[in-house]
């Protein structure tokens, strides 16, 4: 991997850990599983590796934004978790944050280049 | 499913003990139904291949057990930069000690050569354990400030409510500041002169250098030693160079930016005359007139003077030292810092 490569990929990965966990959040407003949640997110086009959603969830939950319990399903154990009323009101104060941040970006760059042409 | 028996149990290994089985149940119902679903959009069970690519995928057991710590740091970015800056000054300052030690007090309290080389290849392993022992401190601060907040200080400095009016004033750019006039060069010069002078006058008139004491030292039973006399063509050898020295730089017009390099070399030659009275046997820099007859008399008196000057002279030997690697330590800095400016 290039210099250059190296630094777009540690760039994106920065820029796509505080969008994952809004995207977690936002999803588990129903109640999933690990498995099928990363399923639900890929079909949207959010691709998450299990070793980052599964880890993110526990600490989503030990940070009191998610709840979980353990139920049988398909005659398995499956941990289902969803979001908490303190969740609910972070998440919707993460919306409008990520809403203004997108709105500024928007601008920025339609007036940048209006500007360059 | 034998191989992901297997991956949970190394998982399990690295894993905090509190919420090994829970975590570890977790992980198992999700693989399962991946992989169910995986063999139900195959038609049928998966390769021993395809498992490993699966498990493959997923991680190394301990990568993956590590995302579930809860701390993936021995020092987090909070106190990181104050870590960094100790880091540096007790490295720099166990450096210089080491340094001092090797050069001067161990030439003095042990004979030969080796002794000095024993104390120079003992500096990394100082350093390493100086390094060791504050990022355990570090790290121990870090881990209690993360578990137990409430119980620990806050670092000051670096804590919201810091004072901007508590910053240090501005340095002054030494180098980059105001010239050095060519009045100031030669008053340097003539004052250079006349301190030389003045140095060459004193075998004839030592009181210019001891005032009344000259006149009891002519008197009284002890003399100075004749080492005293090289000690003396060597200060007088260093106050040539740096006269002419600075001369050279008039004649080149160079006396506005004097060379960094030739002022540490000047600095540096400076410690010869002391470190030549340092390296003396038996510390005689004071001897008796007539030994024979004043030596039960003075004797003690002698031995004090001696060990006296000889402590002097290593605590000035040392002074000089530290200033010197000091002013070094400052000019690789500025050098460094002008590089990535023009870079």
């Amino acid at each position: 991997m290039t210099a250059a490569e190296n630094t777009f990929e540690n760039l994106r990965l920065e820029l796509r850990r505080g969008c994952l966990t809004l995207a977690v959040l936002a999803q588990l407003k129903e109640e999933h599983y690990g498995y099928t949640l990363r399923k639900d997110l890929a079909e949207r086009g959010l691709e998450i590796d299990e070793s980052t959603l599964y880890p993110l969830l526990r600490r989503l939950e030990t940070q009191r934004l998610l709840v979980s319990e353990w139920r049988e399903q398909d005659k398995r154990n499956k941990r289902f978790y969803r979001l908490s009323p303190e969740g609910e009101q972070i998440l919707a104060r993460l919306l409008d944050e990520w809403n203004t941040i997108n709105t500024s970006v928007s601008r920025i760059l339609r007036e940048t280049d209006a500007e360059t042409k | 499913m034998e191989l992901l028996e297997r991956y949970l149990q190394a998982v399990r290994k690295y894993l905090p003990m509190r919420r090994q089985d829970d975590i570890v149940a977790e992980l198992r119902a999700n693989m399962e139904s991946q992989i169910e679903d995986r063999e139900s959009e195959l038609g049928r069970a998966l390769t021993q291949g395809e498992l490993d690519d699966f498990l493959r995928k997923m991680g190394h057991p301990m990568m993956v057990a590590s995302r579930y710590q809860p701390q993936q740091y021995l020092i987090g970015p909070t106190i990181f930069p104050m870590y960094f800056y100790v880091l540096r000054l007790a490295m720099l300052w166990a450096f210089i000690i080491c340094m001092i030690v090797a050069a001067v007090v161990t030439p003095l309290t042990q004979p030969g050569g080796q002794a000095v080389i024993d104390a120079l290849f003992r500096t990394p392993g100082v350093l390493v354990q100086v390094a060791a022992w504050i990022t355990l401190v570090f790290a121990a601060f870090d881990f209690a400030r993360t578990r137990y907040p409430q119980a620990c200080p806050e670092i000051p400095g670096i804590t919201q409510n810091w004072n901007p009016s508590s910053l240090p004033p501005l340095e002054k750019a030494e180098h980059s500041g105001k010239p050095r006039s060519l009045t100031q060069t030669v008053i340097e010069i003539v004052m250079g002169v006349l301190f030389l002078g003045w140095l060459l006058l004193i075998p004839h008139h030592p009181f210019l250098l001891m005032g009344p004491g000259a006149a009891y030292l002519q008197a009284g039973p002890f003399l100075l030693a004749p080492v005293w006399w090289t000690f003396y063509w060597l200060l007088i050898a260093v106050n040539i160079m740096q006269i002419s020295w600075k001369c050279i730089e008039l004649a080149r017009g160079t006396w506005e930016r004097p060379s960094r390099l030739l002022q540490m070399i000047s600095k540096a030659v400076g410690l010869i005359p002391i470190i030549f009275l340092l390296t003396m046997q038996d510390h005689q820099y004071v001897l008796l007139k007539n030994p024979l007859a004043d030596q039960m008399r003075y004797g003690q008196t002698l031995h004090q003077v001696n060990e006296g000057l000889h402590f002097a002279f290593i605590v000035v030997c040392a002074i000089v030292v530290v200033q010197l690697a000091f002013d070094i330590g400052k000019w690789i800095l500025e050098d460094y810092r002008g590089r990535i400016a023009k870079a």
